[in-house]
């Protein structure tokens, strides 16, 4: 699937009509043959590798954008990793036009990938994992691109991630021909993408609201400050003692705050506070959020939920509570961004199968069942996730001008029976499905794009059931004998 | 000397080794030169003079013929070993330290590698980071010098991945940096204080300064270990040998250098479920050599058998095996668990050459040890039948010169 379609023929005369157009690639591939024949005598060395532009061309596909449209048998190119164009009649170089120019003295590669018959999706984006990407907090110098759980991430459709306070992708080392860098410098979307607030207990909430009604005071101080310097040059910045600088980033919208909370009476705590103080909490497990989704929702309160969760109202409270299939749809209705995680956020070869990171479709079927619609659901492991995490402008969603990062699977995403098979993270492929050893036996792509070799049910073609009978009449069964 | 040889042609039993001596074999497998059938190997003043097939040997030459069946090889090379040192491996970085300076003769301890064919070993200095530099030494001798062959035939580099040991590297390579910026400061004071000698010297002799003329050639300042290694290693005298674990091991480690050129080879333990294979192309067109132990690994977390040594040496990468590990055992075993890998693969040739040439290179002997070829030493191995199959004895050990073990029958 990597290998180029070139058009074998010779440039002629005619097709120099190209060069009035201003193609992206232009330049070295050219050069030689706008020059006089005596001038090209000397031998070109090859274009180096990271010299390149970069070029992936994912054709005839069923593109869901993840933005709410579906793009019938449509194509995407990818250009050094970032999205350039995503419709019809995507004009490719290396498969439309410059397909002359020899591949040594080309300033680019075209790689293609055909997803005839397939469904693209953005890459899925797990809010919170662990073991994905290695261990350790410094990813850069510490990630081991070659690792199994990596590989099964990817297996999964999960291309960016949270871990620890990062947002890391999934970058896989792939060994390319030619070679090229791998790039450490990718790994890392932001170090730090939220501030944890803790607000259950009675003593944390009057610590953290206190710490807050400072913190409020002093950054409308400061914003005051911002005003008034401008015409006074010498006064003095605002005291900062008291403040925290964590609740500060939450205040001033840097940093989201991030709350853990399941309980009715703390969800609408967390709600009052977030009114109080103008901030957009997201709220982790939520679980009876569905009792007080209007209120979560004029707060702007964004939930991480896992449907699949259970847990009984407690008895002796009045009010509704408990878990509730359909959290995801009702705080949805509410103006609540939900995302999705399911209960075990590492990789789990043992135990039940379905419940760890691997299965985020799967967890996000039941908020389908509890109602959620599938576009919502799309969105809470791809949109949301990513929005959460400050990284919205790279990830989530197929846009002209993000991150090449996608996934190519042999039907609807949310269908238990499918598969991945292919991701791709800034225009590269790191994972296919027939590569590895994991899934490749299980309905191995050829089977699903060829139509069945032999049409007719057993018995709706006469002669050649008599012609197979005859000798089998000859030969009995050896298990007559025993 | 020719009385010598008189002497020695007088008897056919070889008492002590003649300096001059023609060994006739069945087989000589040269490492440098192929393989030569019948070969005769001229052995003088423990150098290998000649090495030809069915060459005429000089009347009054000692011969000794040991058969048609007979095969001799180099002598075996083991550039990483810790035998015979210190088993409490320390915890220290320091590139200063050399092994040779906790070597201790002891003459028992070594002539046991020299009964299993080892002519030559490179014992690395225990630690971590950057623990120092490995010694070459032949296993004989009752002092350091005699036993010396070489020192800092290699920086040995413990490199994982994590931020600690690549910020190591490049820390190394910014201290010979400062370092290199140290020297020329001082160089220029010094000038400068040369210049105000001739200066001095110019004056009437009433008006000079006796202190001021005497300016004595320059002495740059004292490198710190870090800086000095790292300034070794990028002029060339000194090559890493680097020790990862995995290919992400790798992959940090050719990060951690960036653009920086210098001589360096890795060690790579073969561990069971090794994931080396993933960056075997980056590892080949690099040509760097590779020292493993003659092991089968697994496919990570599958049942699936990989002869990772073979699989490298075909990506381009040069072969060095090692002994699985210090164990008299496993010395023991070694060349029948190289044997092992050429039955599922790997090259013969390259097989042989992983326990000869290429260690030899590596410690930068290659112009003296490791092949039967005419001005290297002469450390010759005589079997009596093929040493790639099982039941072949080792019949004699010959060290510069001197059969030092068994008998050349």
């Amino acid at each position: 699937m990597k290998t180029l379609n070139l058009n074998k023929k010779r440039l002629v005369a005619g097709t120099l009509a190209l060069f009035t157009l201003s193609l992206p690639a232009t330049a070295a591939g050219w050069a030689p043959l706008l020059a006089d024949d005596d001038e090209e005598e000397e031998e070109k060395e090859p274009v180096p590798e990271e010299e390149r532009t970069q070029y992936l061309f994912v054709h005839d596909a069923d593109i869901h954008t993840g933005t709410g449209e579906v793009l019938r048998g449509a194509s995407l190119l990818a250009k050094d990793g970032k999205v350039v164009e995503i419709g019809y009649d995507i004009e490719v170089p290396g498969v439309h036009y410059f397909q002359d120019v020899p591949e040594e003295e080309r300033d680019f590669r075209t790689r293609t990938l055909d997803a005839r018959g397939m469904r693209v999706y953005p890459g899925i984006v797990a809010i919170s994992s662990s073991g994905l990407t290695g261990t350790g907090g410094d990813f850069r110098d510490s990630i081991d691109p070659f690792s199994q759980n990596m590989v099964l991430g990817l297996a999964a459709g999960i291309t960016t991630t949270g871990q620890g306070r990062a947002a890391v992708k999934l970058k896989r080392y792939v060994e390319l021909e030619p070679p090229l860098p791998y790039d450490f410098d990718g790994i890392v979307l932001s170090e730090s993408t939220y501030t944890s607030v803790s607000y259950t207990s009675s003593a944390s909430r009057r610590s953290t609201r206190e710490k807050m009604v400072r913190t409020a005071e002093y950054l409308r101080e400061y914003r005051r400050w911002q005003e008034d310097v401008k015409r006074d040059k010498e006064l003095k910045e605002p005291d900062k003692r008291g403040v925290d600088s964590n609740l500060l980033s939450i205040l001033d919208g840097s940093t989201f705050g991030r709350f853990r909370a399941d309980d009715r009476d703390d969800l609408l705590a967390i709600a009052r506070l977030a009114q109080e103080f103008n901030f957009r909490p997201i709220i982790e497990g939520c679980r009876e959020g569905w009792t007080v989704a209007d209120e979560l929702g004029r707060a702007g309160a964004m939930a991480v939920v896992t449907p699949r969760e259970r847990r009984d109202k407690d008895e002796r409270l009045v009010a509704e509570g408990g878990s509730s299939i359909e959290n995801a749809a009702i705080l949805s209705r509410a103006g609540v961004q939900v995302a999705v995680v399911p209960q075990s956020q590492g990789i789990s070869l043992d135990g039940i199968v379905g419940r760890d990171i691997m299965h985020l479709p799967v967890e996000v079927g039941f908020a389908i069942r509890g109602g959620l619609s599938d576009e919502l659901a799309l969105a809470s492991i791809t949109t949301v996730p990513a929005r959460m995490m400050g990284v919205g402008h790279r990830v989530g969603t197929l846009e002209v001008g993000k991150d090449a990062d996608l996934i190519v699977t042999d039907g609807d995403l949310l269908h238990y029976q499918t598969f991945v098979q292919y991701t791709v993270i800034d225009g590269q492929v790191v994972y296919d499905k027939q590569e590895e050893l994991f899934f490749s036996h299980i309905r191995p792509r050829d089977e699903v794009e060829l139509p069945p070799e032999n049409p007719l049910d057993s018995g709706e073609n006469p002669e050649e059931e008599s012609a197979e009978e005859e000798p089998a009449v000859e030969e009995p069964p050896a298990s007559a004998d025993e | 000397m020719i009385l010598n040889t008189l002497l020695m042609a007088a008897s056919p039993l070889l008492a002590t080794t003649p300096d001059v001596l023609a060994i006739q074999v069945g087989r000589a497998e040269t490492v440098s030169d192929g393989t030569i059938p019948n070969a005769v190997i001229l052995v003088e003043d423990g150098k290998i003079t000649v090495v030809g097939e069915d060459l005429p040997i000089e009347r009054g030459i000692p011969v000794v013929d040991l058969g048609p069946d007979s095969v001799a090889w180099p002598g075996l090379v083991n550039c990483y070993s810790r035998h015979g040192l210190d088993s409490r491996a320390g915890n220290d970085s320091r590139p200063g330290v050399r092994a040779s300076a906790e070597l201790y003769p002891s003459p028992k301890t070594y002539h046991e590698l020299l009964e299993l064919g080892v002519t030559t070993v490179g014992l690395y200095p225990a630690g971590n980071g950057i623990p120092g530099r490995a010694a070459a030494v032949r296993p004989t001798g009752e002092t350091v010098e005699e036993m010396l062959v070489a020192d800092d035939v290699y920086l040995k580099v413990l490199l994982r991945a994590n931020s600690a040991s690549k910020k190591m590297i490049r820390d190394g390579f910014e201290e010979a940096d400062k370092y290199k910026e140290e020297v020329a400061k001082a160089r220029e004071k010094w000038e400068k204080e040369k210049e105000k000698a001739e200066k001095e010297k110019k004056k009437k002799e009433e008006d000079r300064d006796p202190e001021k003329m005497n300016v004595g050639p320059f002495v740059p300042p004292e490198p710190k270990p870090e800086a000095l290694a790292f300034q070794q290693l990028r002029d060339g005298e000194l090559k890493a040998l680097v020790s990862v674990t995995s290919a992400a091991d790798y992959l940090h480690w050719t990060d951690s250098f960036g653009e920086e050129e210098f001589g360096w080879d890795l060690r790579i333990p073969a561990s069971r479920n090794l994931d080396i294979f993933h960056v075997k192309r980056d590892i080949g067109s690099r040509g760097v050599r590779v020292v493993m132990e003659p092991t089968m690994s697994l496919h990570p977390n599958t049942r699936r058998l990989r002869n990772l040594p073979a699989e490298l040496a075909e990506s381009g990468a040069k072969l060095v095996l090692v002994p699985r590990s210090d164990g008299m055992a496993d010395q023991r075993d070694w060349r029948h668990d190289t044997a092992g890998l050429v039955w599922a693969g790997l090259d013969r040739g390259t097989a042989l050459r992983a326990m000869t040439l290429e260690p030899a290179e590596l410690m930068g002997l290659g112009e003296r040890l490791g092949s039967l070829s005419a001005g290297k030493d002469a450390n010759i191995l005589f079997f009596d039948g093929d040493p790639f199959e099982p039941g072949t004895e080792l019949e004699a050990v010959m060290l510069e010169g001197e059969v030092v073990h068994g008998e050349m029958r």
